[in-house]
């Protein structure tokens, strides 16, 4: 829905006709390619954290490292983590380091609605950063929406079970007056993180060893303050800190009695501000300003180094502040232009046995210019990205500035009006820069880095219907797509100490994305659900027609992967069954018979139910991971947990 | 099951990939492999890190068969985590397998394990590298700055000898283990070798050379080679280098300019000191003059993308070049006759970084 037809009259109430609609139909046509989830199906995926909550999605895999506390990336069509960037409400997580974020530290108690967008949001007044990556995934945090008869919201809950876990957390939710209100968010979250897995090597017996130094402590603070005059004048402020200490299990080696005792600390702090305005004439304002820092310490207490360790303290801080404006021009023609700018440093506190990185700072001016347009059942919408990069360093040499240009086109159309099909198709060129580790870490940084290009080409139709009979509604999707990776970053092993980083490598990627959602009516009050999503990826290395790994499956990528939900539930119980299917993969670029992981298949299952005692509401929950107790693993030598369970209360006062 | 059933797939895989590589390889030209004698040449595969995927290629000299892991065939195991050094003695082979914190005894025939034995200190691995032999012992470089002591009988670790940090390759000479000592794991890099006596086994003498020594070599004259790497820490500065220790003396008599890179492998084979340049050629130094006696070795114009092993057989005089390509994709073995023509290459493993001749 255009902004302006919002900002015409009550705002308020055609917003709630929105968010009614929507919760019937599955949104499903988006002009470019987008998948959701919202808070109250996090309980049909068995969901724990971000990452569990989006391994359903189409396209997507997910690098998981294993157990609670193992690192855990996003990587869609085939692009690889840092093509994806990742905005908590509207304002990317920005790491300059490595340019992943790890979402097992995503915990979902404070979030409202996770979306991924292939190519960009479809909106065109926000910040220049969500035009500047391949793929958006945002989070969207739990607002409060109270009413002056009851002011306040208290939820609290406990989650526990496997990995001894204990992750109690609180949410209080508070309306001040008309105009303002506050939402805070906690976490505790402690776990052993110990589990079993299955080796076979030698024998040919499986003997079971136990996950070890894989505990996590984690504790989260989130505090939000808002302000809205309407829906078209509104502010807020947002305080976020992570705490986090862990240890690393590291890979399991085979014969090696030798034990990890890495350990990770994090302490992250941002803080972000947005205020948006929409005003009758049409303009639509967005601005927003982010601080952040990151503080990472690493120590291995084993290393055999002259003192026996390998330590490492770093700090990130990054300012970074985002203007958008938007205009009408006619009712079916709005254009913008955003503004982006932002300086981040990553500073050494200690740096054991060799420095790592020479104190960069990058300085990054995006400047977008966007127009979205819509002809009868024509929709078009496009947009050019100026990226503007500089970096200094305090030693050596700082990678050269870049200065590039990079256009979005986007276009749906409805064939037939009104018959709930909608063709839509996208080209997007855009690239991700080398990251700080990438482009200075110690030896193998190479500071000539050029930045890693993507051609994504999308053609897609939709087609979602209303039903009237035992059927709610189906809703389909298709989109194949052909990527084209250019200049790709790798890292090029030289002996087991170290090696270098280059762009080296070409990388053609063709596949399909589809997925089906089906809701039917058993009796008036139960009802079931089924979503079912298939992603084709065939991801092939182009770089030398000479070598021979010319036209290999990149490693680590499946070529079919299937995700099944299915549910019944009526308004007091619930119970899900989720399974994920995987194709086998290679670790590495040779495709060899050695080289192969089998595929595998994990079954979750889970039962909500929901009731009220005394007045308040309570949700009573019991789950399982890897319900048939599956050994597999995503990452050579990383084996992931077998069967898991987990349980949780949590009460609405 | 269908995990099973993918296990069974993957076996039926693993089988026509040996027998499809047993028929497919076309050996042409090798004149001079001596197979009178020798039974083939093995090719330890180092894998990549945290892989667990090292491997022993094996080439059979009269079948001209080539097995991609024997060691995988014959224990129905992968041999583990970058397996770094090979060696046959008193009718034993043995292969340190640093990241595994092992050391394999196996049959040199067949590579049946005999026995493995870990190197561990209170829980935390040694890491070890590289090996030696004299007399009924195996001397073994571990990262913790020792030379484990392996008795080849019992095939027990007897007895430590603290060396410099991080010890690299080894070399027995005039009746005494020479120790590189490269530090690598530190910034503060070593540039040491340890010399122990070894009817004592204790450390006599350390004899400072050029910073990070890695490669070691002795020749028939009682010449040890070391070859080092320098202090890469601030980029190539090409800092790496070459000193010859007189082990009668033990005092570095010379060090002649060379141009090494970061693979520093050196074989001795008669009067021929065979190492890799830093432009990835095979550069000849005489062990009889003590001087530069050929830039290229190779002379039919086969160029290698990353040599990193090297190794020469005395009785045909042939030079044994390991391509380790990627680093990430198999390499390739290369096989040239004394006067530096291709014999014949053969695929190897990912990251093949050490060759043994075994005998009928």
């Amino acid at each position: 829905m255009p902004y302006h037809l919002l900002a015409q009259g009550d705002t308020t109430k055609k917003l709630n006709e929105v968010t009614v609609s929507s919760g019937t139909l599955p949104v499903v046509q988006t002009i470019t390619p987008s998948q959701s989830i919202s808070s109250s199906d996090f309980d049909r995926y068995n969901a724990f954290n971000v990452a569990d909550a989006v391994r359903d999605f189409s396209g997507v895999i997910i690098k998981d490292y294993g157990g609670i506390g193992g690192f855990k990336t996003i990587s869609v069509r085939g692009l690889g983590a840092n093509h994806t960037a990742v905005l908590y409400d509207g304002v990317e997580i920005n790491d300059a380091e490595n340019g992943q974020v790890d979402l097992s530290t995503l915990n979902l108690n404070n979030v409202q609605k996770i979306t991924l967008y292939n190519g960009q949001p479809p909106d065109i007044c926000m910040p220049a950063r969500s035009f500047a990556s391949a793929s958006v995934l945002s989070i969207v945090t739990v607002k409060p929406e109270l009413s002056a008869i009851k002011p306040y919201q208290i939820t609290a809950g406990i989650k526990t079970g496997s990995f001894g876990l204990f992750n109690p957390y609180l949410q209080w939710q508070q309306r001040i007056n008309n105009n303002w209100s506050f939402i805070i968010n906690s976490y505790l979250e402690n776990a052993n993180g110990q589990y079993k897995y299955k080796t076979n090597t030698g024998t040919g017996v499986d003997s079971t060893h136990t996950r070890t130094n894989a505990d996590i402590n984690a504790q989260q603070v989130d505090g939000a303050l808002y302000w809205a005059k309407s829906d078209s004048n509104k502010f807020n402020l947002h305080i976020n800190y992570y705490d986090s200490d862990r240890g690393l299990p590291g890979a399991v080696i085979l014969y090696s009695a030798s034990l990890s005792r890495q350990r990770l600390w994090n302490r992250d702090f941002f803080m972000q501000a947005g205020y948006e305005r929409i005003w009758k004439s049409g303009f639509h304002l967005l601005l927003n300003t982010k601080v952040s820092q990151l503080f990472e310490h690493y120590l291995d207490p084993d290393y055999l180094s002259e003192s026996g360790k390998l330590e490492q303290r770093f700090t990130q801080r990054e300012l970074y502040q985002s203007a958008a404006l938007a205009y009408h021009i006619t009712q079916n023609w709005e254009v913008s232009y955003a503004i982006d700018g932002s300086i981040a440093n990553l500073g050494e506190d200690v740096s054991y046995p060799n420095p790592s990185f020479p104190n960069p700072t990058r300085f990054t001016l995006l400047n977008v210019l966007a127009s979205n347009l819509t002809i009868g059942r024509f929709h078009l919408q496009t947009s050019v990205l100026n990226s503007n990069i500089t970096e200094t360093v305090k030693k050596n040499t700082a990678t050269q500035p870049r200065n590039i240009t990079t256009p979005t086109v986007m276009a749906n159309y409805d064939p037939i009006k009104n018959s709930g099909l909608q063709l839509r198709a996208f080209y997007k060129y855009i690239f991700r820069n080398p990251t700080f580790d990438e482009l200075y870490y110690q030896q193998v940084g190479n500071p000539n880095l050029k930045p890693e290009y993507t051609n994504q080409f999308d053609l897609g139709a939709t087609y979602r219907k209303a039903l009237s009979g035992i059927f709610d509604y189906i809703a389909f999707t298709a989109d194949a797509y052909y990527n084209i990776v250019n200049n790709k970053i790798v890292f090029i092993p030289k002996d087991t100490n170290g090696g270098s980083i280059e762009n080296f490598g070409k990388v053609d990627i063709e596949g399909l994305d589809a997925s089906v959602k089906t809701q039917v009516k058993f009796t008036d009050s139960w009802k079931g659900s089924l979503a079912l999503n298939y992603s084709y990826q065939q991801a092939l290395n182009v770089t030398d027609p000479t070598s021979s790994i010319y036209l290999n499956q990149l490693p680590y990528t499946p070529k079919n992967t299937v995700a099944i939900n299915a549910g019944i539930d009526n308004s007091h119980l619930g119970v899900y069954y989720n399974q994920v299917i995987s194709s086998s993969r290679y670790y590495t670029n040779d495709n060899l018979p050695y080289d192969y992981i089998p595929g595998y298949s994990t079954s979750d299952a889970s039962v909500v139910y929901h009731f009220v005692a005394k007045g308040k509401p309570i949700v009573l929950s019991a789950g399982v991971n890897n319900l048939f107790n599956k050994s597999y693993f995503v990452v050579q030598s990383y084996p992931m947990p077998g069967r898991s369970f987990r349980i949780s209360i949590q009460i609405t006062i | 099951m269908k995990q099973n059933k993918l296990n069974y797939l993957f076996i039926a895989l693993t089988f026509i990939m040996v027998l499809a590589s047993c028929h497919k390889d076309k050996i042409v030209g090798n004149t001079g492999t001596p197979t009178s004698q020798r039974a083939g040449i093995y090719i330890l595969n180092q894998g990549g890190l945290s892989d667990n995927n090292s491997s022993l290629t094996y080439y059979d000299y009269a079948s001209k068969q080539l097995y991609p892991d024997l060691y995988a065939t014959a224990n129905s195991a992968p041999l583990g985590d970058v397996a770094n050094d090979i060696g046959i003695y008193g009718g034993k082979m043995y292969i340190v397998v640093n990241n595994s914190n092992v050391v394999d005894v196996v049959n040199p025939k067949t590579a049946t394990l005999i026995k493995q034995d870990s190197l561990l200190t209170n829980h935390i691995g040694r890491l070890p590298r590289s090996m030696a032999f004299y007399k009924s012992n195996v001397f073994i470089t571990c990262y913790d700055g020792t030379v484990a002591v392996m008795d080849t009988t019992t095939l027990t670790i007897s007895k430590s000898i603290t060396v410099g940090r991080n010890p690299e390759q080894l070399v027995v000479a005039n009746n005494k283990l020479y120790v590189a000592n490269s530090g690598g794991y530190s910034g503060n890099f070593d540039n040491t070798v340890s010399v122990i006596d070894l009817s004592t086994l204790t450390v006599t003498k350390t004899i400072t050379v050029i910073t990070n020594p890695v490669g070691m070599a002795a020749d028939s004259y009682g010449n040890v080679y070391v070859l080092s790497v320098g202090d890469f820490s601030n980029g190539p500065t090409g800092v790496a280098g070459m000193d010859i220790i007189n082990s009668t003396t033990d005092v570095v008599a010379s060090s002649p300019a060379v141009n090494l890179g970061f693979n520093v492998a050196i074989t001795v084979q008669g009067d021929n000191v065979y190492y890799i340049t830093g432009d990835n050629k095979v550069a000849v130094y005489n062990a009889k003059t003590q001087t530069a006696s050929q830039a290229n070795f190779i002379t039919d114009g086969t160029s290698i993308t990353t040599p990193y092993a090297l190794t020469a057989d005395p009785i045909s005089g042939e030079v044994f070049v390991a391509d380790a390509t990627d680093y990430a994709s198999d390499g390739v073995m290369y096989a040239f006759d004394k006067t530096g023509k291709k014999e014949y290459s053969i695929k190897t493993g990912i990251i093949p970084g050490k060759m043994i001749l075994i005998n009928k």
